[in-house]
């Protein structure tokens, strides 16, 4: 079957009332959650598992779940723009310029311009699926330790460019996100490590729990401190769509966005991440005015919204071709198929298209159903920003716990959640940037685990990172960005004291 | 469609309404029982797991919903369920996994696996296959012997954790042959599986639930079963015995218990509807797709079983001098 009347074969079936309505569902319960703090698609998909064991197709079942999870991308976004409080680790990047344009009154054109990206990335993404997805999946593949490890160490230069004025604060971010993520099991030696007897930390933190409370509860601890500022932000909402001048400024770095998160979509763990990542920094270095990036760059938002939703379309490319789950969403995505008597790899194709090509068909519809369903809520999310202070902190408050407790069901959770609510209000007194920091704690697993693999491999020679092709080309990328980025900073430095 | 409505309203309700205060009801059971999968969703203890909750409602008045408490090795969720109230209604799904069955030999552990579950019945067994890629000049057990003894080189092999049933058994097998086999471990099978895919390894070892669809798609070559008889779902693959190595593990264990003091007549009902799902031809045909071999055991042939297979390992741990550092 080609792919034109695979396509076709596949919109009749997602067109169907049942999988129409399925398609709705998933949209509907992403975006949900995707805004709830907290609640993220993988848990979601587990907690409806029974039910899936209901619907009869298998079709209809993976139509429900991938819903769910690229739903989930483009409503994770929200929290992220109006409260400062990222709901996913994609979309940590997100906070940084989205919030500040909330702050000036912009949250409209924010929401607005991410929602906008998310369709244009995810349909891009979809597109680029149903070209190419049997011919790249054979380069995710290639991704071994060493490649992981290199492709990582890129993401943690990254996340040091996010902390703005001063690299060192942004190192020193770096190093304690590291740190936090060495908690735990140790990935290789399988020994505790920082637990200090507590049975709770020998999972180590959880990343929402880290996030939610460095980053939202930090920001209403704060906001208590300026007792006459009543709300979190303006009683202006401002223009809530992106105007004509947004829009020039944004549809490059929509596309440049969804070329970068297509590609690291694929491959296996931490995918949308460092998508998200790159792309911020891609936009800040394009820029003509870097300088506002960090103070509500529209740019900053449109770009990463742009890779971690291409990103998402993209993880299904090894899922489908290959039978490879490539993060937690997608596992369970998996689980569901095997349940239902489907083996996800290279003979999907051909032994079910109409789950092949009906997933894809849907997953067109289903982003024209999430714009259609989140443009017209921008107008009603920024309205959330009248709420006074007063009632919005505790809601939030209220919201993180719940979301913190859900994930494991122990309430030790919620108490590393108002400690690190506490840190993050620390962190925003001396001015740190904390998006280095969990940005580290989400890589340093990735980092660690595949370094230490990668040495396993070699025997303990450090040559392995430079004598395979594609691990010695990200090195080669980080070389010329650390010194292209030092060269930049000690020319500043010239400057200013000459 | 209204059925599908009424199970998203009766999941989002189960998941809300957790366990309260249990009463002393006459007839167990009378409220949903939750059963704990200490391990991530998505893999081979979580589907089996979602196998018996799917089957579980033609067999009982009430449910069994399925909790994944993932951490610390399976230790964490494992003690969850041992602290719980033995009343029948927290139960512990994948009863026999390493972190049963290996660790408390490698490390203390802050309960005993033994004393303070009480097994309920066994039901699958998942064997350590080893395996290569289907590119690999390996195509037997022998040739890899036979190429690090001539080379003097290590044989890097991929394996789901460390100290688990499969770090295990690869590391026995590189004793008994004489060859330098150095264990790179990942996070869970699936990790392991795709690395070994990619060619980044020379061997590797899984469960057949996992290597299996790779064995179908032409990625992998299986090379031998660590058990001490063949696999149901590998039949043509021979055991390291039969290749003349003194090597055989249990694999990794997979069966059903309640905490210590959990009555037992709730025991026996839950025993008993196990064994009718064990028996049940399209729960058979679902485990058959899931490349899991069915092996039920009894409460009390489970616990002798458990015991044997626990000091098994332990044999094998000092004999071979492993430690985990």
């Amino acid at each position: 079957m080609d792919i034109f009347s695979g396509l076709i074969s596949g919109f009749s079936i997602a067109l169907t009332p049942i999988n129409l309505l399925f398609a709705f569902l998933g949209a509907l319960v992403g975006t949900a959650i995707g805004v709830l703090p907290g609640l993220g698609p993988a848990a979601t998909i587990a907690l409806l598992m029974p039910a899936i064991y209901v619907i009869d197709a298998p079709v209809t079942a993976i139509i429900l779940m991938a819903g769910i999870f690229y739903g989930s991308m483009y409503g994770g976004s929200t929290t992220s723009i109006l409260l400062n409080l990222p709901g996913e680790a994609a979309s940590v990047v997100t906070c940084i310029d989205g919030y500040q344009m909330a702050l000036k009154g912009r949250a409209g054109a924010a929401l607005g311009i991410a929602a906008i990206a998310s369709f244009v990335a995810g349909t891009i993404g979809i597109v680029g699926m149903t070209l190419f997805a049997p011919k790249i999946a054979g380069l995710a593949v290639g991704f071994g330790p060493p490649e992981k490890f290199s492709l990582a160490v890129v993401g943690l230069l990254m996340a040091v460019t996010l902390s703005g004025a001063s690299v060192v604060k942004g190192l020193v971010m770096l190093a304690l996100g590291l740190l936090l993520a060495s908690v735990g099991l140790d990935p290789i030696s399988g020994k505790t490590r920082f637990s200090f007897g507590v049975i709770e930390l020998q999972s180590g933190f959880d990343f929402v729990t880290l996030a939610m409370g460095v980053f939202g509860l930090g920001e209403i601890f704060y906001g208590l401190e300026s007792a006459i500022k009543t709300e979190i932000v303006t009683t202006k909402v401002g223009q809530v769509w992106p105007t004509m001048k947004d829009w020039v400024a944004s549809r490059m770095a929509i596309l440049r966005g969804t070329l970068v998160g297509f590609f690291i979509g694929i491959i296996p763990g931490g995918g949308a991440v460092i998508s998200s990542l790159v792309s911020y920094a891609v936009e800040k270095r394009v820029s003509k005015r870097p300088e506002e990036f960090g103070q509500g760059a529209i740019e900053g938002v449109a770009g990463p919204e742009a890779a971690n939703n291409a990103a998402s379309s993209s993880s299904f490319i090894p899922l489908l071709t290959l039978g490879i789950p490539g993060n937690a969403s997608i596992a369970m995505i998996f689980a569901a198929l095997l349940i239902k008597g489907i083996t996800p790899g290279p003979f999907l194709i051909v032994e079910h298209p109409d789950v092949f090509w009906g997933v894809i068909a849907s997953m067109y519809i289903g982003n024209v159903m999430l714009l259609v369903l989140n443009l017209p809520l921008v107008g009603l999310w920024a309205q959330l920003l009248r709420v006074p202070f007063g009632i919005m902190a505790p809601v939030i408050i209220l919201f993180t716990a719940i979301g913190s407790y859900s994930i494991q069901g122990q309430a030790f959770d919620i108490y590393s959640l108002v400690g690190f609510g506490l840190f993050g209000y620390l962190l925003r007194k001396l001015k740190f940037e904390p998006g280095a920091m969990v940005l580290a704690f989400v890589l340093g697993p990735m980092v660690e685990g595949s370094m230490r693999q990668s040495l396993l491999m070699s025997g303990g020679s450090f040559s392995i990172f430079v004598t395979r092709p594609i691990s010695l080309a990200l090195i080669g990328l980080f070389a010329v960005l650390a010194i292209s980025q030092s060269a930049v900073t000690l020319r500043k430095r010239f400057r200013t004291t000459t | 469609m209204k059925r599908v409505v009424a199970v998203f309203a009766a999941v989002m309700f189960a998941s809300v309404a957790f366990p309260a205060a249990s009463m002393a009801a006459d007839a167990y059971p009378s409220k949903p029982i939750t059963a704990v999968v200490p391990m991530a969703a998505g893999g081979s203890s979580d589907l089996l797991a979602r196998a018996i909750e799917k089957f579980w409602p033609k067999y009982s008045k009430q449910p069994l919903a399925v909790v994944n408490k993932p951490g610390g090795g399976g230790v964490v969720g494992t003690e969850g369920v041992v602290r719980s109230k033995p009343d029948g209604y927290t139960l512990y799904l994948g009863y026999g996994s390493g972190h049963d069955v290996v660790m408390p030999s490698l490390q203390k552990m802050p309960y005993d696996p033994l004393k303070d579950l009480v097994p309920v019945s066994r039901v699958s067994i998942h064997s350590v296959v080893i395996v290569t890629g289907a590119k690999s000049e390996f195509n037997s057990i022998k040739d890899l012997v036979a190429w690090s003894k001539k080379e003097g080189k290590p044989v890097t092999t991929a394996v789901s954790v460390k100290a688990g049933a499969v770090d295990l058994a690869l590391t026995a097998f590189g004793k008994v042959a004489g060859i330098n086999i150095v264990t790179v471990p990942f996070s869970g099978g699936a990790e392991a599986t795709t690395a070994l895919a990619g060619g980044h390894l020379m061997i590797g070892g899984g469960h057949p639930s996992e290597i299996i669809p790779h064995i179908k798609a032409g990625r992998f070559k299986a090379l031998a079963v660590a058990l001490p008889q063949r696999d149901p779902t590998l039949p043509d693959v021979p055991t390291l015995r039969e290749l003349g190595f003194d090597v055989a593990t249990w694999g990794s264990i997979k069966g059903v218990a309640a905490p210590a003091g959990t009555p037992k007549e709730v025991v026996k009902y839950i025993d008993d509807n196990i064994k009718k799902i064990c028996n049940d031809p399209e729960f058979l045909k679902l485990m058959a797709s899931l490349n899991q071999p069915v092996l039920y055991l009894g409460s009390d042939d489970f616990g002798k079983f458990m015991k044997q297979a626990t000091a098994d390992y332990a044999k094998l741990i000092k004999q071979l001098n492993i430690t985990i550092d």
